[in-house]
Protein backbone atom coordinates (compact mmCIF):
# COMPACT_ATOMS: atom_id res chain seq x y z
CA UNK A 1 0.00 0.00 0.00
CA UNK A 2 1.25 3.44 -0.84
CA UNK A 3 1.78 5.20 2.48
CA UNK A 4 0.84 8.65 1.25
CA UNK A 5 -2.52 7.20 0.25
CA UNK A 6 -3.20 6.04 3.78
CA UNK A 7 -2.80 9.35 5.45
CA UNK A 8 -3.40 12.24 3.15
CA UNK A 9 -6.42 12.67 1.00
CA UNK A 10 -5.31 15.01 -1.75
CA UNK A 11 -7.87 17.58 -2.78
CA UNK A 12 -8.38 18.24 -6.51
CA UNK A 13 -5.62 20.16 -8.25
CA UNK A 14 -7.68 23.29 -8.74
CA UNK A 15 -8.00 23.61 -4.96
CA UNK A 16 -4.43 24.90 -5.05
CA UNK A 17 -5.78 28.10 -6.57
CA UNK A 18 -7.03 31.00 -4.53
CA UNK A 19 -10.72 30.85 -3.67
CA UNK A 20 -11.00 27.14 -4.34
CA UNK A 21 -10.38 25.70 -0.89
CA UNK A 22 -11.44 27.41 2.33
CA UNK A 23 -12.75 30.92 1.98
CA UNK A 24 -14.10 33.12 4.76
CA UNK A 25 -16.09 36.04 3.51
CA UNK A 26 -16.79 38.85 5.96
CA UNK A 27 -17.47 36.46 8.84
CA UNK A 28 -18.91 37.91 12.00
CA UNK A 29 -19.17 36.05 15.27
CA UNK A 30 -19.99 37.22 18.75
CA UNK A 31 -20.74 35.31 21.93
CA UNK A 32 -23.96 36.31 23.67
CA UNK A 33 -24.41 39.20 21.22
CA UNK A 34 -21.66 41.20 22.84
CA UNK A 35 -18.25 39.55 22.85
CA UNK A 36 -17.07 39.90 19.27
CA UNK A 37 -14.48 37.30 18.31
CA UNK A 38 -14.68 37.51 14.50
CA UNK A 39 -15.29 40.97 13.17
CA UNK A 40 -15.72 40.84 9.43
CA UNK A 41 -12.98 38.31 8.95
CA UNK A 42 -11.75 37.44 5.47
CA UNK A 43 -9.43 34.57 4.84
CA UNK A 44 -8.46 32.63 1.77
CA UNK A 45 -6.74 29.32 2.27
CA UNK A 46 -5.40 27.16 -0.51
CA UNK A 47 -5.13 23.40 -0.35
CA UNK A 48 -1.35 23.60 -0.22
CA UNK A 49 -1.40 26.05 2.69
CA UNK A 50 -0.45 25.30 6.24
CA UNK A 51 -1.77 28.20 8.23
CA UNK A 52 -0.51 28.89 11.69
CA UNK A 53 -2.74 31.23 13.63
CA UNK A 54 -1.07 33.26 16.34
CA UNK A 55 -2.43 35.97 18.57
CA UNK A 56 -2.99 37.02 22.14
CA UNK A 57 -5.05 34.87 24.51
CA UNK A 58 -8.74 35.48 23.97
CA UNK A 59 -8.26 36.80 20.44
CA UNK A 60 -10.58 34.16 19.01
CA UNK A 61 -8.16 31.62 17.58
CA UNK A 62 -9.99 28.63 19.03
CA UNK A 63 -13.29 30.18 18.01
CA UNK A 64 -12.14 30.32 14.39
CA UNK A 65 -11.26 26.62 14.41
CA UNK A 66 -14.48 25.70 16.20
CA UNK A 67 -16.49 27.57 13.59
CA UNK A 68 -14.67 25.73 10.79
CA UNK A 69 -15.40 22.39 12.53
CA UNK A 70 -19.08 23.23 12.89
CA UNK A 71 -18.94 23.46 16.67
CA UNK A 72 -20.00 27.09 16.78
CA UNK A 73 -22.32 29.15 14.64
CA UNK A 74 -21.60 32.47 12.97
CA UNK A 75 -23.83 35.52 12.90
CA UNK A 76 -22.66 37.09 9.68
CA UNK A 77 -20.88 36.26 6.44
CA UNK A 78 -20.26 32.99 4.65
CA UNK A 79 -17.68 30.28 4.53
CA UNK A 80 -17.12 28.36 1.32
CA UNK A 81 -15.25 25.13 0.88
CA UNK A 82 -14.28 23.97 -2.61
CA UNK A 83 -16.26 26.91 -3.91
CA UNK A 84 -19.47 25.53 -2.39
CA UNK A 85 -21.40 26.91 0.57
CA UNK A 86 -20.04 25.26 3.70
CA UNK A 87 -21.20 27.46 6.55
CA UNK A 88 -23.81 30.16 6.25
CA UNK A 89 -25.23 32.70 8.65
CA UNK A 90 -28.72 32.80 7.18
CA UNK A 91 -30.72 31.96 10.30
CA UNK A 92 -28.72 34.50 12.24
CA UNK A 93 -26.85 31.71 13.95
CA UNK A 94 -26.13 28.68 11.90
CA UNK A 95 -23.51 26.04 11.58
CA UNK A 96 -22.63 23.68 8.83
CA UNK A 97 -24.89 23.46 5.79
CA UNK A 98 -23.11 20.55 4.10
CA UNK A 99 -22.46 17.31 5.98
CA UNK A 100 -20.45 16.10 3.05
CA UNK A 101 -18.02 19.02 3.27
CA UNK A 102 -18.01 18.72 7.07
CA UNK A 103 -16.71 15.16 6.78
CA UNK A 104 -13.67 16.44 4.90
CA UNK A 105 -12.49 18.40 7.94
CA UNK A 106 -10.84 16.82 10.97
CA UNK A 107 -9.86 18.35 14.29
CA UNK A 108 -7.63 17.60 17.25
CA UNK A 109 -8.19 19.42 20.52
CA UNK A 110 -6.11 20.76 23.35
CA UNK A 111 -7.84 18.55 25.89
CA UNK A 112 -7.72 14.80 25.63
CA UNK A 113 -10.84 13.58 23.88
CA UNK A 114 -10.22 9.87 23.41
CA UNK A 115 -13.24 7.89 24.57
CA UNK A 116 -12.11 6.14 27.76
CA UNK A 117 -14.37 3.09 27.37
CA UNK A 118 -12.86 2.17 24.00
CA UNK A 119 -9.41 0.86 23.19
CA UNK A 120 -7.10 2.75 20.85
CA UNK A 121 -8.44 0.70 17.94
CA UNK A 122 -12.01 1.13 19.18
CA UNK A 123 -11.53 4.89 19.11
CA UNK A 124 -10.12 4.77 15.60
CA UNK A 125 -12.83 2.67 14.00
CA UNK A 126 -15.91 4.11 15.72
CA UNK A 127 -16.65 6.92 13.28
CA UNK A 128 -15.61 5.17 10.04
CA UNK A 129 -17.89 2.26 10.91
CA UNK A 130 -20.85 4.02 12.46
CA UNK A 131 -20.87 7.23 10.44
CA UNK A 132 -19.51 6.07 7.13
CA UNK A 133 -20.66 2.46 7.24
CA UNK A 134 -17.25 1.00 6.43
CA UNK A 135 -16.69 -2.64 7.22
CA UNK A 136 -14.79 -3.51 10.35
CA UNK A 137 -11.97 -5.49 8.79
CA UNK A 138 -10.88 -2.75 6.42
CA UNK A 139 -11.15 -0.15 9.20
CA UNK A 140 -8.92 -2.24 11.45
CA UNK A 141 -6.40 -2.76 8.68
CA UNK A 142 -6.30 0.95 8.00
CA UNK A 143 -6.09 1.71 11.72
CA UNK A 144 -3.08 -0.56 12.11
CA UNK A 145 -1.36 1.02 9.16
CA UNK A 146 -1.92 4.50 10.58
CA UNK A 147 -0.83 3.57 14.10
CA UNK A 148 2.31 2.01 12.71
CA UNK A 149 3.10 5.22 10.86
CA UNK A 150 2.69 7.19 14.07
CA UNK A 151 4.84 4.76 16.06
CA UNK A 152 1.92 3.36 18.06
CA UNK A 153 1.60 -0.16 16.63
CA UNK A 154 2.07 -1.76 20.06
CA UNK A 155 -0.73 0.30 21.63
CA UNK A 156 -3.60 -1.04 19.51
CA UNK A 157 -5.38 -2.73 22.42
CA UNK A 158 -4.52 -0.20 25.11
CA UNK A 159 -7.14 1.93 26.80
CA UNK A 160 -6.57 5.70 26.81
CA UNK A 161 -5.91 5.65 30.56
CA UNK A 162 -2.87 3.47 29.86
CA UNK A 163 -1.29 5.99 27.48
CA UNK A 164 0.93 8.99 28.08
CA UNK A 165 -0.30 12.44 27.09
CA UNK A 166 1.79 12.49 23.94
CA UNK A 167 0.54 9.06 22.93
CA UNK A 168 -3.06 10.16 23.53
CA UNK A 169 -2.65 13.13 21.24
CA UNK A 170 -1.04 11.02 18.53
CA UNK A 171 -3.92 8.56 18.74
CA UNK A 172 -6.31 11.52 18.51
CA UNK A 173 -4.55 12.59 15.33
CA UNK A 174 -4.80 9.05 13.98
CA UNK A 175 -8.50 8.97 14.84
CA UNK A 176 -9.10 12.12 12.83
CA UNK A 177 -7.01 10.83 9.92
CA UNK A 178 -9.09 7.64 9.73
CA UNK A 179 -11.78 9.72 8.03
CA UNK A 180 -9.35 10.89 5.35
CA UNK A 181 -9.87 14.60 5.89
CA UNK A 182 -8.59 17.15 3.39
CA UNK A 183 -8.15 19.75 6.10
CA UNK A 184 -6.88 19.20 9.63
CA UNK A 185 -7.42 21.65 12.46
CA UNK A 186 -5.10 21.59 15.46
CA UNK A 187 -5.98 23.71 18.48
CA UNK A 188 -2.98 23.92 20.81
CA UNK A 189 -2.62 20.16 20.76
CA UNK A 190 0.65 20.19 22.69
CA UNK A 191 -0.10 22.78 25.33
CA UNK A 192 -1.42 20.25 27.86
CA UNK A 193 1.66 18.07 27.44
CA UNK A 194 4.79 17.72 29.49
CA UNK A 195 7.72 19.26 27.58
CA UNK A 196 9.34 15.95 26.74
CA UNK A 197 6.23 14.78 24.90
CA UNK A 198 5.75 17.88 22.80
CA UNK A 199 8.26 16.85 20.16
CA UNK A 200 6.73 13.44 19.45
CA UNK A 201 3.42 15.09 18.62
CA UNK A 202 5.00 17.90 16.62
CA UNK A 203 6.98 15.33 14.65
CA UNK A 204 3.76 13.66 13.61
CA UNK A 205 2.42 16.99 12.45
CA UNK A 206 5.61 17.65 10.52
CA UNK A 207 5.21 14.25 8.91
CA UNK A 208 1.75 15.28 7.73
CA UNK A 209 3.17 18.57 6.49
CA UNK A 210 5.68 16.71 4.37
CA UNK A 211 2.79 14.87 2.78
CA UNK A 212 1.20 18.22 1.93
CA UNK A 213 -1.75 17.92 4.27
CA UNK A 214 -3.71 21.15 4.47
CA UNK A 215 -3.78 22.30 8.08
CA UNK A 216 -4.73 25.18 10.28
CA UNK A 217 -2.72 25.17 13.46
CA UNK A 218 -3.15 27.27 16.57
CA UNK A 219 -0.05 27.25 18.71
CA UNK A 220 1.89 29.34 21.18
CA UNK A 221 5.12 27.63 20.15
CA UNK A 222 6.66 30.18 17.79
CA UNK A 223 9.59 27.99 16.93
CA UNK A 224 7.29 25.22 15.75
CA UNK A 225 5.07 27.77 13.98
CA UNK A 226 8.00 29.00 11.97
CA UNK A 227 9.02 25.47 11.09
CA UNK A 228 5.68 24.12 9.91
CA UNK A 229 3.81 27.10 8.49
CA UNK A 230 3.57 28.12 4.87
CA UNK A 231 1.67 31.15 6.08
CA UNK A 232 1.40 32.79 9.47
CA UNK A 233 -1.73 34.69 10.40
CA UNK A 234 -1.73 37.12 13.31
CA UNK A 235 -5.19 37.74 14.76
CA UNK A 236 -6.23 40.31 17.30
CA UNK A 237 -9.52 41.96 18.12
CA UNK A 238 -11.50 39.66 15.84
CA UNK A 239 -9.53 40.68 12.78
CA UNK A 240 -6.55 39.43 10.86
CA UNK A 241 -3.96 42.07 11.62
CA UNK A 242 -1.18 40.69 9.51
CA UNK A 243 -0.33 37.61 7.49
CA UNK A 244 2.56 36.40 5.41
CA UNK A 245 5.26 33.75 5.14
CA UNK A 246 6.93 32.79 8.40
CA UNK A 247 9.99 34.80 7.39
CA UNK A 248 7.91 37.87 6.70
CA UNK A 249 5.86 37.76 9.88
CA UNK A 250 8.57 36.62 12.27
CA UNK A 251 11.54 38.26 10.57
CA UNK A 252 10.05 41.54 9.58
CA UNK A 253 6.57 42.22 10.98
CA UNK A 254 4.93 45.25 9.40
CA UNK A 255 2.30 46.04 12.02
CA UNK A 256 3.12 47.52 15.39
CA UNK A 257 0.70 45.13 17.14
CA UNK A 258 2.39 42.11 15.62
CA UNK A 259 5.82 43.36 16.72
CA UNK A 260 4.54 44.02 20.20
CA UNK A 261 2.98 40.53 20.45
CA UNK A 262 6.08 38.80 19.10
CA UNK A 263 8.36 40.75 21.40
CA UNK A 264 6.31 39.61 24.32
CA UNK A 265 6.04 35.90 23.46
CA UNK A 266 9.60 35.54 22.18
CA UNK A 267 10.91 37.05 25.37
CA UNK A 268 8.93 34.59 27.39
CA UNK A 269 10.34 31.63 25.47
CA UNK B 1 -34.52 -20.15 75.27
CA UNK B 2 -36.20 -23.52 75.23
CA UNK B 3 -37.66 -23.29 71.74
CA UNK B 4 -37.29 -26.53 69.81
CA UNK B 5 -36.29 -25.90 66.23
CA UNK B 6 -38.01 -28.28 63.87
CA UNK B 7 -37.59 -28.11 60.14
CA UNK B 8 -39.45 -31.34 59.37
CA UNK B 9 -42.62 -29.57 58.41
CA UNK B 10 -40.73 -28.18 55.43
CA UNK B 11 -40.51 -31.55 53.70
CA UNK B 12 -42.94 -31.41 50.84
CA UNK B 13 -42.93 -27.60 50.90
CA UNK B 14 -39.81 -27.26 48.75
CA UNK B 15 -41.95 -26.94 45.63
CA UNK B 16 -43.85 -24.02 47.08
CA UNK B 17 -40.65 -22.28 48.08
CA UNK B 18 -39.09 -22.83 44.68
CA UNK B 19 -42.20 -21.51 43.00
CA UNK B 20 -42.09 -18.42 45.18
CA UNK B 21 -38.39 -18.01 44.55
CA UNK B 22 -38.97 -18.19 40.82
CA UNK B 23 -41.60 -15.45 41.03
CA UNK B 24 -39.27 -13.27 43.10
CA UNK B 25 -36.49 -13.80 40.58
CA UNK B 26 -38.78 -12.91 37.71
CA UNK B 27 -39.96 -9.76 39.45
CA UNK B 28 -36.37 -8.78 40.17
CA UNK B 29 -34.94 -9.53 36.73
CA UNK B 30 -37.71 -8.01 34.63
CA UNK B 31 -38.06 -4.94 36.80
CA UNK B 32 -34.29 -4.46 36.63
CA UNK B 33 -34.22 -4.86 32.87
CA UNK B 34 -36.93 -2.23 32.70
CA UNK B 35 -35.21 0.07 35.19
CA UNK B 36 -31.79 -0.10 33.56
CA UNK B 37 -33.07 0.68 30.06
CA UNK B 38 -35.92 3.08 30.81
CA UNK B 39 -33.92 4.76 33.58
CA UNK B 40 -31.40 5.93 31.00
CA UNK B 41 -34.11 7.13 28.61
CA UNK B 42 -35.96 8.89 31.42
CA UNK B 43 -32.74 10.53 32.57
CA UNK B 44 -32.04 11.87 29.07
CA UNK B 45 -35.56 13.26 28.86
CA UNK B 46 -35.34 14.78 32.33
CA UNK B 47 -32.15 16.55 31.20
CA UNK B 48 -33.65 17.68 27.89
CA UNK B 49 -33.48 21.33 26.94
CA UNK B 50 -37.18 21.23 26.10
CA UNK B 51 -39.20 22.22 29.11
CA UNK B 52 -42.32 20.37 27.98
CA UNK B 53 -40.36 17.15 28.00
CA UNK B 54 -38.21 17.88 31.04
CA UNK B 55 -40.88 18.86 33.51
CA UNK B 56 -43.17 15.82 33.29
CA UNK B 57 -40.14 13.55 33.57
CA UNK B 58 -38.80 15.35 36.61
CA UNK B 59 -42.25 15.13 38.16
CA UNK B 60 -42.34 11.38 37.43
CA UNK B 61 -38.99 10.93 39.16
CA UNK B 62 -39.99 12.97 42.18
CA UNK B 63 -43.30 11.17 42.47
CA UNK B 64 -41.67 7.76 42.75
CA UNK B 65 -38.96 9.02 45.06
CA UNK B 66 -41.31 10.81 47.38
CA UNK B 67 -44.07 8.25 47.98
CA UNK B 68 -43.83 4.90 49.78
CA UNK B 69 -43.15 1.89 47.55
CA UNK B 70 -45.83 -0.05 49.32
CA UNK B 71 -48.35 2.61 48.42
CA UNK B 72 -47.16 2.60 44.79
CA UNK B 73 -47.69 -1.16 44.59
CA UNK B 74 -51.09 -1.07 46.22
CA UNK B 75 -52.12 1.85 44.03
CA UNK B 76 -51.11 -0.03 40.89
CA UNK B 77 -52.94 -3.19 41.83
CA UNK B 78 -56.19 -1.53 42.77
CA UNK B 79 -56.33 1.58 40.64
CA UNK B 80 -55.02 0.49 37.23
CA UNK B 81 -57.86 -2.04 36.74
CA UNK B 82 -60.42 0.58 37.75
CA UNK B 83 -58.96 3.37 35.64
CA UNK B 84 -58.27 1.38 32.49
CA UNK B 85 -60.77 -1.46 32.78
CA UNK B 86 -58.02 -4.01 32.17
CA UNK B 87 -57.00 -7.18 33.88
CA UNK B 88 -53.24 -7.64 34.03
CA UNK B 89 -51.78 -10.75 35.60
CA UNK B 90 -50.29 -10.11 39.05
CA UNK B 91 -46.67 -10.76 38.13
CA UNK B 92 -46.76 -8.35 35.20
CA UNK B 93 -48.42 -5.82 37.44
CA UNK B 94 -45.72 -6.32 40.04
CA UNK B 95 -43.01 -5.90 37.41
CA UNK B 96 -44.64 -2.70 36.19
CA UNK B 97 -44.98 -1.17 39.65
CA UNK B 98 -41.51 -2.16 40.80
CA UNK B 99 -39.96 -1.42 37.39
CA UNK B 100 -41.33 2.10 37.20
CA UNK B 101 -40.12 2.78 40.71
CA UNK B 102 -36.67 1.53 39.79
CA UNK B 103 -36.74 3.54 36.56
CA UNK B 104 -37.10 6.71 38.61
CA UNK B 105 -34.27 5.82 40.97
CA UNK B 106 -31.98 4.65 38.18
CA UNK B 107 -32.60 7.86 36.25
CA UNK B 108 -31.02 9.68 39.16
CA UNK B 109 -28.09 7.26 39.13
CA UNK B 110 -27.49 7.87 35.43
CA UNK B 111 -27.59 11.62 35.81
CA UNK B 112 -24.27 11.77 37.63
CA UNK B 113 -22.83 9.47 34.97
CA UNK B 114 -24.02 11.60 32.08
CA UNK B 115 -22.78 14.76 33.72
CA UNK B 116 -19.37 13.20 34.15
CA UNK B 117 -18.83 12.91 30.38
CA UNK B 118 -16.40 15.74 29.60
CA UNK B 119 -17.75 18.49 27.37
CA UNK B 120 -14.77 18.09 25.06
CA UNK B 121 -15.99 14.59 24.19
CA UNK B 122 -19.09 16.05 22.62
CA UNK B 123 -16.93 18.35 20.51
CA UNK B 124 -14.89 15.35 19.42
CA UNK B 125 -18.10 13.53 18.50
CA UNK B 126 -19.21 16.40 16.29
CA UNK B 127 -15.77 16.59 14.70
CA UNK B 128 -16.02 12.87 13.92
CA UNK B 129 -19.44 13.37 12.37
CA UNK B 130 -21.42 11.36 14.94
CA UNK B 131 -25.10 12.26 14.95
CA UNK B 132 -26.54 13.14 18.33
CA UNK B 133 -28.23 9.73 18.77
CA UNK B 134 -24.93 8.08 17.94
CA UNK B 135 -23.14 10.22 20.53
CA UNK B 136 -25.72 9.12 23.07
CA UNK B 137 -25.50 5.45 22.16
CA UNK B 138 -21.78 5.00 21.59
CA UNK B 139 -20.20 7.61 23.84
CA UNK B 140 -22.57 8.80 26.57
CA UNK B 141 -24.31 5.52 27.41
CA UNK B 142 -21.20 3.35 27.88
CA UNK B 143 -19.44 6.00 29.94
CA UNK B 144 -22.39 6.78 32.18
CA UNK B 145 -23.26 3.09 32.53
CA UNK B 146 -19.81 2.52 33.91
CA UNK B 147 -20.03 5.43 36.35
CA UNK B 148 -23.55 4.52 37.42
CA UNK B 149 -22.96 0.77 37.76
CA UNK B 150 -22.43 0.59 41.55
CA UNK B 151 -25.60 2.59 42.18
CA UNK B 152 -27.57 0.62 39.57
CA UNK B 153 -26.58 -2.64 41.26
CA UNK B 154 -27.37 -1.29 44.72
CA UNK B 155 -30.78 -0.16 43.46
CA UNK B 156 -31.20 -3.58 41.88
CA UNK B 157 -30.65 -5.40 45.16
CA UNK B 158 -32.92 -3.13 47.13
CA UNK B 159 -35.54 -3.77 44.50
CA UNK B 160 -35.29 -7.46 45.24
CA UNK B 161 -35.95 -6.73 48.91
CA UNK B 162 -38.83 -4.42 48.06
CA UNK B 163 -40.32 -7.02 45.77
CA UNK B 164 -41.37 -8.82 48.96
CA UNK B 165 -44.01 -6.12 49.35
CA UNK B 166 -46.05 -7.55 46.48
CA UNK B 167 -46.99 -10.40 48.82
CA UNK B 168 -49.42 -7.88 50.32
CA UNK B 169 -51.43 -7.85 47.11
CA UNK B 170 -51.33 -11.64 46.83
CA UNK B 171 -48.59 -12.11 44.28
CA UNK B 172 -47.22 -15.54 45.11
CA UNK B 173 -43.56 -14.60 45.49
CA UNK B 174 -41.06 -16.02 47.95
CA UNK B 175 -42.39 -13.87 50.80
CA UNK B 176 -45.99 -14.83 50.09
CA UNK B 177 -45.20 -18.53 49.95
CA UNK B 178 -43.19 -18.27 53.12
CA UNK B 179 -46.08 -16.61 54.85
CA UNK B 180 -48.49 -19.34 53.76
CA UNK B 181 -46.16 -22.07 54.96
CA UNK B 182 -45.55 -20.30 58.26
CA UNK B 183 -49.24 -19.88 58.91
CA UNK B 184 -50.15 -23.44 57.89
CA UNK B 185 -47.52 -25.07 60.09
CA UNK B 186 -47.50 -22.55 62.91
CA UNK B 187 -43.77 -22.34 62.42
CA UNK B 188 -42.99 -18.64 61.81
CA UNK B 189 -39.52 -18.71 63.33
CA UNK B 190 -38.13 -21.46 61.11
CA UNK B 191 -39.92 -20.31 57.99
CA UNK B 192 -39.14 -16.61 58.14
CA UNK B 193 -35.52 -17.33 59.10
CA UNK B 194 -35.17 -19.60 56.11
CA UNK B 195 -36.76 -17.04 53.78
CA UNK B 196 -34.46 -14.34 55.13
CA UNK B 197 -31.48 -16.61 54.47
CA UNK B 198 -32.58 -17.16 50.89
CA UNK B 199 -32.93 -13.40 50.23
CA UNK B 200 -29.60 -12.85 51.91
CA UNK B 201 -27.80 -15.48 49.84
CA UNK B 202 -29.20 -14.07 46.63
CA UNK B 203 -28.23 -10.48 47.41
CA UNK B 204 -24.82 -11.10 48.92
CA UNK B 205 -22.90 -11.85 45.70
CA UNK B 206 -24.33 -8.76 44.02
CA UNK B 207 -23.45 -6.67 47.02
CA UNK B 208 -19.90 -7.94 46.67
CA UNK B 209 -19.92 -7.09 43.00
CA UNK B 210 -20.73 -3.50 43.95
CA UNK B 211 -17.63 -3.39 46.12
CA UNK B 212 -15.53 -4.73 43.27
CA UNK B 213 -16.88 -2.07 40.90
CA UNK B 214 -16.27 0.67 43.40
CA UNK B 215 -12.74 -0.45 44.04
CA UNK B 216 -12.08 -0.64 40.32
CA UNK B 217 -13.43 2.86 39.83
CA UNK B 218 -11.25 4.24 42.60
CA UNK B 219 -8.28 2.63 40.91
CA UNK B 220 -9.27 4.13 37.56
CA UNK B 221 -9.50 7.58 39.13
CA UNK B 222 -5.98 7.29 40.42
CA UNK B 223 -4.57 6.52 37.00
N1 LIG C 1 -18.76 29.38 24.41
C1 LIG C 1 -18.38 30.63 24.74
N2 LIG C 1 -19.27 31.47 25.30
C2 LIG C 1 -18.92 32.71 25.63
N3 LIG C 1 -17.71 33.23 25.44
C3 LIG C 1 -16.77 32.44 24.90
C4 LIG C 1 -17.05 31.10 24.51
N4 LIG C 1 -15.93 30.56 23.99
C5 LIG C 1 -14.99 31.52 24.05
N5 LIG C 1 -15.48 32.65 24.57
C6 LIG C 1 -14.75 33.91 24.75
O1 LIG C 1 -14.36 34.36 23.48
C7 LIG C 1 -13.06 34.92 23.50
C8 LIG C 1 -12.20 34.20 22.50
O2 LIG C 1 -12.02 32.89 22.94
P1 LIG C 1 -11.10 31.85 22.18
O3 LIG C 1 -11.08 30.62 22.99
O4 LIG C 1 -11.54 31.74 20.77
O5 LIG C 1 -9.69 32.58 22.25
P2 LIG C 1 -8.24 32.03 21.93
O6 LIG C 1 -7.61 32.98 21.00
O7 LIG C 1 -8.29 30.62 21.52
O8 LIG C 1 -7.53 32.14 23.35
P3 LIG C 1 -6.42 31.22 24.00
O9 LIG C 1 -5.12 31.58 23.35
O10 LIG C 1 -6.44 31.59 25.45
O11 LIG C 1 -6.82 29.81 23.76
C9 LIG C 1 -12.57 34.80 24.92
O12 LIG C 1 -12.77 36.03 25.57
C10 LIG C 1 -13.45 33.73 25.53
O13 LIG C 1 -13.64 33.95 26.88
MG1 LIG D 1 -7.74 28.76 22.40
Amino acid sequence: MNTAEVVVNMPPANAMEAGQFIQLDNVFKAYNNELVVMDGMNLDMRADDRLVIIGPSGSGKSSLLRVLMGLEGIQGGDINFHGQPYIKSENNDSKVVSDELHSRVGMVFQHYTLFPHLTVMGNLILAPMKVHGKDKQSCIAKGRELLARLGLEDKVDYYPSQLSGGQKQRVAIARALMLEPELMLFDEVTSALDPEMVTEVQNVMMQLAEQKMAMIIVTHDMHFAREIATRVVFCAGGKIVEQGTPDEVFGNPKEARTREFLDKVLHLN
Amino acid sequence: MDYQFDFHFLTGKADMLLEGLWVTLQLTLYANAMGVVLGFVLCLMAMSKFRMLRWPCQLFIEFFRCTPVLLQIVWFFYCIPILFQVYIDPITMGVLALGLNLTAFNAEAYRAGIQSVPKAHFDACVALGLKSWQQTLYVVLPQSLRTAMPVLLTNGISLMQQSALVAIVAVSDLMYMGKSIAVDAYRPLETYSLIALIYFLMALPISHLVNVFERRQDAAMQR
